[in-house]
């Protein structure tokens, strides 16, 4: 077993210039206004004290992707495929919700028989960090969601916050060299501390069954309530740790050249599942609404074997109208079958 | 329970009784103290979900856009910010003026949950800066008034219940600041407001919730919905979003009734507002002050010509 290694917060950027050395690090920082995962330079603005605002999904998954670019006059057509890979990365300061978001990504993404190498090449080139939650934020409810806020061992390497220091204790290889490599900047010393439990959630919901339950609510007059004050904006979706649907378009130059590119979509959109011809499987926002919810809650669930909300709380916290997912998971359990 | 929402939901519970309307849109008390977001009912018990509060924010106009094509009469409450969405849907010809049945109540400024420091424990927040720069804090537009709400189509002091209250936080109290933000961005040099923007465009990941709460945003379909033609596409690059920010800003020039719903609802806080209050300044300065969505027979200056108007280009 090995001990658990620890540096004072006052050396945070001494430890992150060393990381930086290799690999582009993702630190949790303030951009413009707006908390979110941006690559480590000197001058950022790091926020370690809550968990970000937007989710750190884009590291690995970018909004917007160039696939190829093509050219096509007359007959003669071409085209290039673009790299999707990046150089080595750190996902540094990682909250225990969104390092289960990874791993829900990691399922669409790597398993069952095809691995996108869009989401495949840079997942394989990143190094996680996680670190333990002291106090949850507002809107968090992870412990809600079978997720442990004080740590996970999903990631390569976990930090636990200590008060004055930051412990850390790698779970992988790529933990292991990651640790060493600042070990051997002499940053690191052993610690007998241990970070206590995270205090208590403000936002709780019973999630046990859920999913069973909502297998028997498909044509519930609950999803026609729940979804009158929805926009259908695509904010919940677009803040989501593990909202990972893409729809490929094109930007053109001209009438002959352009780039193919696959951009973040949500089936909150009015033209998500809209077909070719016209017809649109999901018309009104009763559809949608209970599309995200069941796939968060039934669909992944049974096809993954995990739910697909990890408690972060980032969709209530900005969501226009406060349609919740705590009270649509309440609502539904407390919801008679039919109706 | 305080005397507004008591008033509401009596009123609710006759309206929808009686079959006057089929559905009533209203605000509910939500899972914090912070939070008044909207609700819709359709069936007399359900009004006591109603509820009334400093945090009743939301400007609930944009939600009757779902009922344009039915013939169904909906019922809804608006706050002097919020009533200017309804002229604003009449005049674009996007509801029935029957099929509307407006309540007006009166409003004691809506407070910032942004300043909220415990979650837990209720507190007196500030003003939203909206409420400080408030000139319409009563209804410009209403079918039915509950607690003592008046009806004026000028800016004017709250009136009804919360007249008092309303004056003690300082609603109105910052109208000379309307356009600050503006003048300050004006002052930038042509280099510090390419800065400024860029970094603005650069958070936007186009997730639409300003195009869908916004009432003057209300096109069947709206051109960001159809890059098949060519003219948008869907990339969330800073350029790209640039012109998805300044193409809405002009689509609802003239029409933006500053309800700033838009800004609210950002979730990357960019300043939506300032290039909305940019346009209305131009406005203005081009065509004579007016106020967007507060008279309802009145013609907006970007759809009326005049001998006089200022042709520069010409």
């Amino acid at each position: 077993m090995q001990r658990l290694k620890a540096f004072p917060k006052a050396k945070l950027t001494a430890v992150l210039e060393t990381m930086s050395q290799k690999a582009t690090v993702w630190v949790p920082s303030m951009i413009a206004g707006v908390s979110r995962f941006a690559p480590y330079r000197p001058e950022i603005d790091i926020q370690m004290g809550t968990n970000t605002a937007i989710s750190p999904k884009e590291a690995l998954f970018p909004s917007t992707e160039k696939i190829y670019t093509f050219s096509a006059y007359g007959i003669d057509g071409e085209f290039e495929p673009v790299d999707p890979s990046v150089g080595l990365q750190i996902l540094f300061g990682l909250r225990s919700c969104d390092m289960q978001g990874i791993l829900c990504l990691d399922d669409v993404f790597l398993t069952r028989g095809y691995v996108d190498d869009f989401y495949g090449s840079k997942r394989e080139a990143t190094t996680l960090i996680t670190l333990g939650c002291v106090t949850p934020g507002a809107d968090c409810f992870c412990a809600s969601m079978g997720v442990n806020p004080v740590e996970h061992d999903g990631s390569d390497a976990q930090m636990y916050d200590l008060g004055d220091a930051y412990g850390i204790i790698a779970r992988t290889d790529k933990g292991e060299t990651l640790v060493k490599d600042l070990m051997a900047t002499g940053l690191l010393s052993d610690t007998d501390k241990s970070q206590g439990p995270t205090s208590d959630f403000v936002l709780k919901v019973d999630s046990e069954g859920i999913t069973e339950k909502l297998q028997q609510m498909f044509d519930h007059p609950l999803w026609d309530e729940l979804s009158r004050k929805c926009l259908n904006c695509g904010t919940c979706a677009y803040l989501c740790p593990t909202c990972h649907c893409f729809d490929i378009s094109e930007k053109k130059r001209n009438q002959h050249c352009g780039v193919k590119i696959k951009c973040w979509d949500t089936c909150m959109f009015s033209e998500y599942a809209l077909m070719a011809g016209g017809h649109n499987p999901r018309p009104s926002k009763k559809e949608r609404v209970r599309q995200r919810f069941m796939h968060k809650l039934r669909y992944f669930p049974e096809r993954y074997g995990k739910l697909q909300c990890t408690g972060c709380g980032r969709c209530i916290a900005k969501c226009p109208v406060n349609l919740e997912i705590t009270d649509v998971i309440k609502l539904a359990g407390e919801a008679k079958k039919d109706g | 329970m305080n005397q507004i929402t008591k008033e509401m939901r009596d009123l609710a519970r006759e309206l929808l009784a009686s079959g006057e309307v089929k559905g009533l849109i209203g605000w509910t008390k939500g899972s914090r103290w912070y939070l008044t977001p909207p609700v819709v009912i359709t069936q007399p018990e359900e009004a006591e979900q109603l509820y009334f509060d400093q945090f009743a924010v939301n400007n609930l106009t944009g939600l009757l856009l779902d009922y344009r094509y039915g013939d169904d009469k909906i019922a809804l409450f608006v706050k002097g910010c919020d009533s200017r969405g309804i002229v604003r849907l009449l005049q674009d010809h996007q509801i029935k003026r029957d099929n509307v049945l407006v309540i007006g109540v009166p409003c004691m400024g809506m407070s910032d949950k942004k300043a909220v420091t415990d979650p837990r424990q209720p507190a007196e927040l500030p003003l939203l800066d909206k409420c400080l720069e408030c000139r319409y804090p009563n209804p410009v537009i209403a079918d039915r008034l509950i607690s003592g709400a008046l009806v004026s189509g000028e800016p004017s002091e709250p009136k009804g219940l919360t007249a008092s209250e309303a004056a003690k936080r300082g609603v109105g109290s910052k109208q000379a600041d309307r356009f600050a933000q503006v003048k300050a961005i004006e002052a930038m040099s042509a280099d510090e407001k390419y800065a400024f923007w860029q970094a603005q465009h650069e958070k936007c990941f186009r997730c639409y919730a300003c195009r869908n709460i916004c009432p003057a945003c209300n096109c069947r379909e709206c051109i960001f919905e159809s890059d098949k033609k060519g003219w948008v596409n869907k990339s969330a690059t800073p350029t790209d979003n640039a012109f998805f920010a300044v193409t809405r800003a002009m689509h609802v020039a003239g029409r933006c009734v500053e309800c700033g719903e838009c800004e609210r609802v950002c979730p990357m806080d960019i300043p939506i507002m300032a290039l909305n209050r940019k346009v209305i300044q131009d406005i203005n300065e081009l065509f004579g002050e007016s106020d967007a969505g507060t008279d309802l027979d009145g013609k907006m200056p970007l759809g009326l010509f005049k001998n006089d108007d200022p042709e520069e280009f010409m």
